[in-house]
């Protein structure tokens, strides 16, 4: 299939006409549209989707349902009309296919998918297909199965890497799907009817086994069994119809909270930060009480200064008298020994005479020490007072804790200044939640939690009964095998259709067992093959599929690669991709939205040298950051057939412009 | 030298007073006499001689109550010349100028304890 041309009219972003025509050159044949993220670029893969199997899907892989494919400013207009037409081409035919929405005519104003109507039109070689012939038109060249390889998004790429998780519902439901798209079912249902076939021989078996005499035993062993295996299976098939139930509203739940997740942080967030401001407050009140009990002391500091200087004087006033004192006190001293030795002619220390002349000395010295005693006074009395006001001061002057106000004071305009950034967090973190039902989401939440548990309980239930009924089957075929050996039973009709329609199963359950191991094969081959080209590590000798097909990196000894980067994980589920798309379908066009998140320059080189020669046409919807227009174009620019970028006009409404090269 | 006898008790002018009960309920102080002791550390540390009291001002505490240890007292004493006057009376007077100060320095603002000894701070005395 060779794509031409897709249109459409109020698709999602694209109010009014949109238009783009893939490039139809097999020398250049990749075609790539720019636009940012939240501009509509999964919106132009969903109007594939849509115009082909009438379905787009969001996030998750859930339908988006087609009241929300409306554009809403289109609508808001009261346009309610929508449609998307593709062209393209197949074995030689020219096909032309259409889907148009408009509102039912009792309907004013549609507010849901059930107001609108979808009316679909496909033209072949300009002659219009009656409606019941377009689906299996289109399974002749893009059977739906198979298009979640070649109309895929990077979000897939994600639940590749869940096939490498044995028992994972994810791993589960996407080998589900690739077994689909590779036809192993037509096997199963054919192997589920033969199983069906048998257990209604079986039951015609018990019914006849019941006339025979001496078997009467084993027909009511047999239809114990069998009623216990019916049980079971409905048993079965409701616990998983439940927990199909639970897991889609779970997933619901997980797409709702996702988007009220910042709602539900900012919430958090704000109990956190008024518990801030709570803290802020009381250490504030704190502080201030402290500082309040200080304050008693603070007038003491505030004169400090001055009385250290007072303090100072008096003590060198104090220290002036007290030499003074000294001073006076030595000649009062030298006073009262020379007049001792004036009493007396010899010398007091060696007992010799004194000559007169030393004696008038004495005496003259006597006289000026007295006279100088007269003009040495000393106010005692001063001296008494000045050292009680010293030790008064030293009292005053004592540390208090009144000189930690500043430290406290610095402390306290901290946290003043915090409590106004809080202030405003708080203000701004109201202004997010206000309005928003918080105690929803909480509700939510829960019973997210709720359904979690319920899902594992419904596994688990699913487990027991599986055993059980295993059990049953086994038992079952234990009385089979011995009414075989039966000559009386043996020649009953019904034990002939149970002996055929069981060994039919066996074929069919074999085959699906052969079928499937060959598919692995050729899945392993073809994505090893891929991976070769991608990989920019070229010691790897390739892959090695597991019976979920994940796919696991082997080094040059041919050794599983236990470690791998997140680049390394995308690379092997592009591989894994291409070997599907390669196993399951003839050769078609590759649409991919956004597929080189996690990628270094490297690879992505590889990827965009490498995928255009295995597929006729390449359509890469990518944001500037993935392949830069300068860099990475640089080996792919004789490939590049057109090239388109989306524009935002408003949040709502998006355009689409061919770019000139 | 004369000394004057000593009151039993020192009084506030009506407007320092309304101040001290502002600052009070503006928890800035945990009692007016804190603000009353500030106030005469205040005008000490100016070195300035206070007016008179107005005549609307009343009693407002005891002076065992404001200065039990005479601690204030004695730094009055250590730096102004009272020449005969009684300490008290001159601490009340003292007090109101350094209130009115006081109000007048942090109006519209808080009463920033930290600026009026931030000298002694920056010295690290």
């Amino acid at each position: 299939m060779i794509l031409h041309t897709l249109t459409s009219s109020n698709f999602m972003p694209y109010k009014g006409k949109m238009s783009i025509a893939f490039p139809t050159n097999k020398d250049q044949n990749v075609m790539l549209v720019y636009g940012d993220n939240m501009r509509g670029k999964t919106s132009l893969l969903n109007a594939l989707r849509w115009v082909f199997y009438g379905k787009a899907v969001g996030r998750h892989s859930r339908e988006i349902p087609l009241f929300e494919l409306m554009n809403k400013d289109a609508a808001l207009e009261g346009d309610w009309s929508m449609e998307v037409a593709a062209t393209f081409e197949s074995d030689g035919h020219r096909y032309e296919l259409r889907r148009t929405v408009n509102k039912r005519a009792y309907v004013a104003t549609p507010s849901r998918s059930e107001d609108l109507e979808v009316v679909r039109a496909m033209r072949k070689d300009d002659i219009a297909l009656p409606e019941h012939l377009i689906d299996s038109e289109i399974n002749r060249f893009a059977p739906e199965q198979t298009s979640r390889f070649f109309l895929f998004d990077g979000e897939l790429l994600d639940e590749y890497e869940q096939l490498l998780i044995d028992g994972s519902e994810q791993s589960k439901k996407i080998k589900e799907a690739i077994e689909q798209a590779l036809g192993v079912p037509t096997l199963i249902r054919g192997r589920d009817d033969a199983g069906t076939i048998l257990k209604q021989a079986q039951k015609q078996q018990s019914l006849d086994l019941q006339k025979l005499g001496g078997l009467e035993e084993h027909a009511n062993k047999q239809k114990f069994h069998q009623t216990q295996i019916d049980s079971i299976e409905d048993d079965l098939a409701e616990l998983n119809v439940r927990l199909r139930s639970v897991t889609e509203e779970r997933m619901a739940l997980d797409d709702d909270l996702e988007k009220t997740e910042a709602l539900y942080q900012a919430k958090q967030k704000l109990t956190d930060t008024k518990a801030a401001e709570y803290k802020n407050e009381a250490d504030q009140a704190q502080l201030n009480a402290e500082r309040l009990v200080h304050i008693k002391d603070a007038w003491r500091e505030i004169v400090r200064p001055l009385l250290t200087i007072k303090r100072e004087h008096l003590h060198k006033e104090n220290t002036q008298l007290t030499e003074q004192m000294f001073a006076r006190n030595h000649v009062v001293t030298q006073i009262a020994q020379l007049k001792e030795a004036m009493k007396s002619d010899k010398c007091q220390t060696c007992g010799q005479s004194l000559h007169e002349k030393e004696r008038a000395a004495a005496g003259a010295l006597l006289g000026t020490l007295e006279s100088d005693l007269l003009g040495m006074k000393v106010n005692q009395a001063s001296f008494n007072l000045i050292s009680s006001e010293i030790q008064a001061l030293d009292k005053l002057l004592k540390p208090t804790n009144a000189a930690l106000i500043p430290q406290l004071d610095k402390q306290i305009a901290k946290l003043r200044v915090e409590q106004t950034q809080i202030g405003n967090a708080i203000e701004k973190l109201n202004d997010i939640v206000q309005g928003q039902d918080t105690a929803e989401i909480a509700r939510q939440r829960a019973k997210r939690d709720g359904l979690i548990r319920e899902a594992t309980r419904i596994s688990e239930d699913i487990k027991t009964a599986q055993a059980n009924l295993d059990k049953h089957e086994k038992d079952l075929a234990m009385i089979s095998k011995v009414l075989q050996s039966l000559p009386t039973a043996r020649a009953q009709k019904s034990t002939q259709l149970v002996n055929i329609s069981s060994a039919l199963e066996k074929i069919y359950a074999r085959s699906i067992d052969r079928l499937r191991n060959d598919l692995k094969l050729s899945v392993e081959r073809l994505a090893s093959a891929a991976f070769k080209k991608l990989t920019t590590q070229g010691l790897y000798s390739g892959l090695r599929i597991n019976s979920n097909y994940g796919l696991t990196i082997l080094d040059e000894r041919g050794q599983e690669v236990t470690v791998r980067s997140a680049g390394a994980e995308q690379i092997v589920a592009l591989s894994l991709i291409d070997g599907l798309a390669h196993a399951g379908r003839s050769a078609g066009p590759v649409v991919m939205d956004t597929p080189f998140g996690r990628l270094d320059p490297k690879h992505r080189s590889n990827i965009l040298s490498y995928l255009p020669t295995t597929t006729p046409q390449l359509v890469l919807f990518v944001h500037e950051g993935e392949v830069n227009r300068t860099t990475d174009l640089a080996g792919l620019g004789s490939k590049i057939g057109a090239v388109y970028e989306i524009q935002e006009v408003s949040p709502r409404h998006s355009r689409i412009q061919k770019v000139t090269q | 030298m004369n000394t004057a006898s000593e009151p039993t008790s020192v009084r506030l002018s009506a407007k320092a007073n309304t101040i001290l009960a502002q600052m009070k309920e503006d928890s800035y102080l945990a009692e007016m006499s804190d603000g009353y002791r500030l106030g005469i550390a205040l005008a000490l540390s100016q070195a300035i001689t206070p007016p008179e009291l107005p005549p609307d001002s009343k009693t407002f505490i005891a002076v065992s109550g404001l200065d039990p240890e005479q601690e204030i007292a004695t730094a009055i004493r250590a730096l102004v010349s009272l020449e005969g006057q009684s300490v008290y009376r001159y601490a009340e007077r003292l007090a109101d100028w350094g209130v009115m100060h006081m109000h007048e320095q942090f109006k519209g603002g808080q009463l920033d304890v930290s600026a009026l000894i931030g000298n002694l701070v920056k010295t690290g005395s």
